[in-house]
């Protein structure tokens, strides 16, 4: 037989970590809410049966908010699967349980797993999973997708399932508080033209549901006979989670094991109650040892209290409104330290070493040893070794940076960021998710430009998308890390930590640009509803996976794009029309004339040279090209020789930074905003890369020059900035009060 | 009194949610239903986002969302 079983829950659940558990995948997973944004599929065998898993993106309710959460809405709506495999987080049951209620509602074969089961067992707590299972009649597999999980218990059960089932048997009893039937009797015939249980499109036109209302195509007596009945939609919510309250009421308690522990833990500072009635002197150490204990159990009590609300006591340091960002500023610090200082460079100059010592060198001499054409052995030493070995090298740093990318995700602290980051976002028109989809950027422009999927508004997620690729990307570390390392060997941290904060500083002025002069991007002040997923450990298996995936893709692209188009651009730049191999001739190559028409157009910047233009045309295509076509081009001397090298060079970087980040890239952005935003955002990030270039070149030049002047005529000039716009906000009076959460009576916002 | 009068690390209780459309819809759906005690644990360093915890979980919500939701104090 075959079978489709869809998985379906609330966001950062585990549904992707489950569904690589039973397919033996490795999609992306992470501690934060809207990882995956579309469907995944995989076909298993399981038990002579074909079995298609379907991933889905995360929702909380069948009224959806954002675009990703229709995907599944509609996934669910057609009734396609076979079984839906609903997932739910032990933490907070009772809102994963809101989804599951309204599964019910719709009356899809279901079974319920219960995720996270390690973590309540970490508080020493069970769940009694068979009460729930009694009151909703489905079956219930509590698991734990992170670690170890009885994957086939969970398949047998589905398969089970979908043979005996016939219909949920569920008595949800609080339907029958809602006016149900007299909804039906106005919009039952439009209900079933439209493919919905009557019932179901009764509550649904109850909770306002816009999808639902839409498909019914009320007329205005119709929609006037709705209105008059009330509003309901804060009711039906209601009627739910009281369902809730009452099944889940007591499902979680300590367990045995816990309480034995505690006994024994305590047993030394248990106190008999006789001691209270003897005299005296005897009472002094009974009463310090009660006073103690009653401490102890205080504290036990509110970190029970607070963990019943969803708090960290981690938070109350982290989000502190003072410590937040500089602790933040202070992880990045690190994280750049020992990516590109200490250890990333160690681990290059190792790699380095050895291809050169144990690669290049031997081959070369025994090449010519053996009389081999000077063109192979310049093809194969510096079109191939010094190029592609020249990207290679890098590894190590980008191992790293993935590895604290992974290690931010997996905590959890990426949407502390995003939430910490919400004041400067809101201001410019955009909302802590899109930090999100900036931070993945540094990772890789193309996977990021698809996380935007997950934001809301369409204005807001057309600018993240146009923002995007003027993040870093991991693939732009290489030409830093070559450029800076050849012209300021110790100042290079520093350089390439300027070049991340230029990218995200043109980023946001740009945001900023758009929201108040370009109507359609305007996008106001949104709403902004974000989850903040708890801290969780990351597992090795999980980080060693990611560095494993991301190594792969790495060497593959290597080893593919890299080295096939550094053999192109080698060949067409040491050989010409009509005199063959171009080495000791006088004769131009095929890219020298091409590159050469180009040029001129960079040589304001010092380097409108023909290699240089060779280098940024075929980075196009992926970054590290850039890089390994200036290695096979004689290196970074040959290309930067103008007036001020390093100055052409820092200009170059900023250039490489700026500009298309690469033809991935382009073809994400079609995908998520269409073929009109990728041209404008071609547009705008050569016009952009080339500008600020410009401004960067010539302020450079003015800096040479007249070093005192010019910085100070600058230092001047950013003071005055800074306290024009505090005046102006002053006198605008948008300042929000730094100790309240928007209302207090000395702050002079209107609410 | 909404959520925009509210004191950090207090507890309050929900009295409903105010407003219309997407905004109520998603609030009401994640559990911000009368009675339900919520817990304000931080607002965001440049102020108007506030991050609230209920039902077991945390959510920041910016001020607009915030100033649908009605609140009273508890005890």
């Amino acid at each position: 037989m075959e079978y489709t079983i869809s998985l379906v829950g609330n966001p950062n659940v585990g549904k992707t970590s489950l569904y690589n558990r039973i397919t033996h995948s490795l999609e992306h997973v992470g501690n934060w809410h809207g990882v995956t944004v579309s469907e995944i599929s995989k076909k298993i065998l399981y038990d002579h049966h074909t079995v298609n898993m379907v991933d889905l993106p995360g929702l909380y309710s069948l009224s959806v908010y954002s675009y990703e959460e229709s995907i599944s809405r509609d996934r669910i709506l057609e009734r396609n699967s076979d079984l839906i495999i609903n997932i739910c987080e032990v933490n907070n049951l009772a809102r994963n349980l809101y989804l599951t209620l309204q599964l019910l509602e719709l009356d899809v074969p279901t079974v319920l797993v219960v995720n996270m089961m390690d973590e309540l067992q970490k508080q020493g707590k069970v769940l009694n999973y068979r009460r729930i299972e009694k009151v909703l009649k489905i079956p219930i597999v509590p698991m734990s997708a992170k670690y170890h999980s009885d994957v086939h218990l969970l398949m047998n059960v589905s398969l089970d399932h979908i043979a005996a089932h016939a219909g949920n048997t569920v008595q949800l009893s609080y339907l029958d508080k809602l006016p149900l039937d007299d909804v039906i009797a106005v919009i039952g015939a439009q209900a079933a033209t439209a493919g919905f249980s009557p019932r179901w499109a009764a509550i649904k036109v109850l909770e306002n549901d816009a999808f639902v209302l839409q498909k019914l195509q009320l007329n205005d007596a119709q929609q006037q006979t709705i209105a008059a009945m009330g509003d309901w939609q804060a009711r039906v919510a209601q009627a739910r989670y009281e369902f809730i309250d009452k099944i889940t009421e007591g499902a979680i308690s300590r367990s045995v094991a816990d309480e034995h522990h505690e006994m024994h833990e305590h047993a030394e500072h248990n106190v008999p109650i006789e001691t209270e009635n003897t005299d005296a002197p005897q009472n002094v150490a009974p009463t310090a040892q009660l006073k103690k204990h009653v401490k102890h159990h205080d504290r036990h009590k509110k970190s029970e209290e607070m963990q019943a609300m969803g708090l960290s006591g981690i938070d109350r340091i982290v989000l502190n409104k003072y410590l937040a960002l500089p602790i933040f500023l202070l992880i990045m610090a690190v994280v750049f330290v020992v990516t590109f200082g200490l250890v990333g460079r160690f681990f290059t100059w190792l790699l380095e070493l050895g291809i050169d010592k144990l690669l290049y060198d031997p081959l070369t001499r025994w090449l010519i040893k053996v009389d081999c054409p000077d063109w192979i052995v310049g093809l194969l030493g510096d079109g191939i070794i010094h190029g592609v070995g020249g990207i290679l090298v890098f590894l190590p740093q980008i191992v790293l940076l993935f590895f604290f990318l992974a290690l931010l995700e997996d905590s959890g602290y990426i949407s502390r960021v995003a939430f910490m980051t919400d004041g400067i976002f809101r201001k410019i028109g955009l909302s802590g998710r899109s930090a999100f989809t900036m931070l993945m950027g540094f990772g890789c422009s193309a996977t990021a430009v698809l996380t935007a999927r997950g934001l809301e508004d369409p204005k807001m997620r057309k600018k993240t998308v146009l923002l995007t690729p003027f993040m870093s990307c991991s693939a732009r570390l290489p030409v830093y890390s070559t450029i800076a390392g050849a012209f300021f060997a110790a100042g290079s941290p520093f350089i390439i930590f300027g070049m991340y904060v230029l990218g995200a500083a043109v980023a946001l002025l740009l945001a900023a640009l758009f929201e108040k002069a370009i109507k359609p991007l305007k996008s106001g002040k949104l709403s902004f509803i974000m989850e903040m997923p708890p801290y969780r450990f990351p597992t090795a298996e999980r980080v060693l996976q990611l560095i494993w995936h991301n190594t792969k893709v790495f060497l593959v692209r290597v080893g593919t794009t890299v080295f096939a188009l550094n053999v192109i651009v080698w060949v067409l730049s040491n050989f010409s029309f009509t005199a063959g191999y171009t080495a000791d001739k006088n004769a131009k190559s095929i890219l020298e004339l091409f590159s050469g028409w180009i040029a001129p157009v960079f040589r304001p910047f010092g380097f409108g040279n023909w290699k240089a233009v060779t280098s940024l045309l075929s980075g196009l295509v992926a970054k590290e090209v850039v890089i390994s076509s200036i290695e096979s081009l004689g290196g970074v001397g040959a290309i930067f020789t103008g007036a001020h090298p390093s100055l052409s060079a820092l200009t170059f970087m900023v250039f490489t930074l700026l500009y298309v980040p690469c033809v991935a890239t382009l073809v994400a952005i079609r995908k998520e905003a269409g073929v009109k935003w990728m041209l404008l955002s071609f547009a705008l990030q050569m016009g952009i890369a080339y500008i600020v270039s410009l401004v960067f070149y010539g302020i450079g030049r003015l800096v040479l020059l007249h070093t005192g002047i010019t910085v100070g005529v600058l230092a001047v000039a950013v003071v005055a900035a800074i306290c024009v716009a505090v005046l102006v906000s002053h006198i605008r009076g948008k300042r929000s009060c730094p100790y309240c959460t928007g209302g207090c009576g000395s702050c002079r916002k209107k609410k | 009194m909404t959520l925009l009068d509210a004191q950090v690390h207090t507890k309050y209780k929900v009295c409903g949610v105010s407003g219309e459309g997407n905004a109520r819809r998603r609030l009401l759906d994640m559990g911000f239903t009368p009675e339900c005690t919520l817990y304000v644990a931080g607002v965001a360093p440049m102020g108007g986002t506030v991050l609230v915890g209920l039902r077991g979980f945390m959510v920041a919500l910016r001020e607009d969302a915030a100033s649908l939701i009605d609140i009273e104090a508890v005890r």
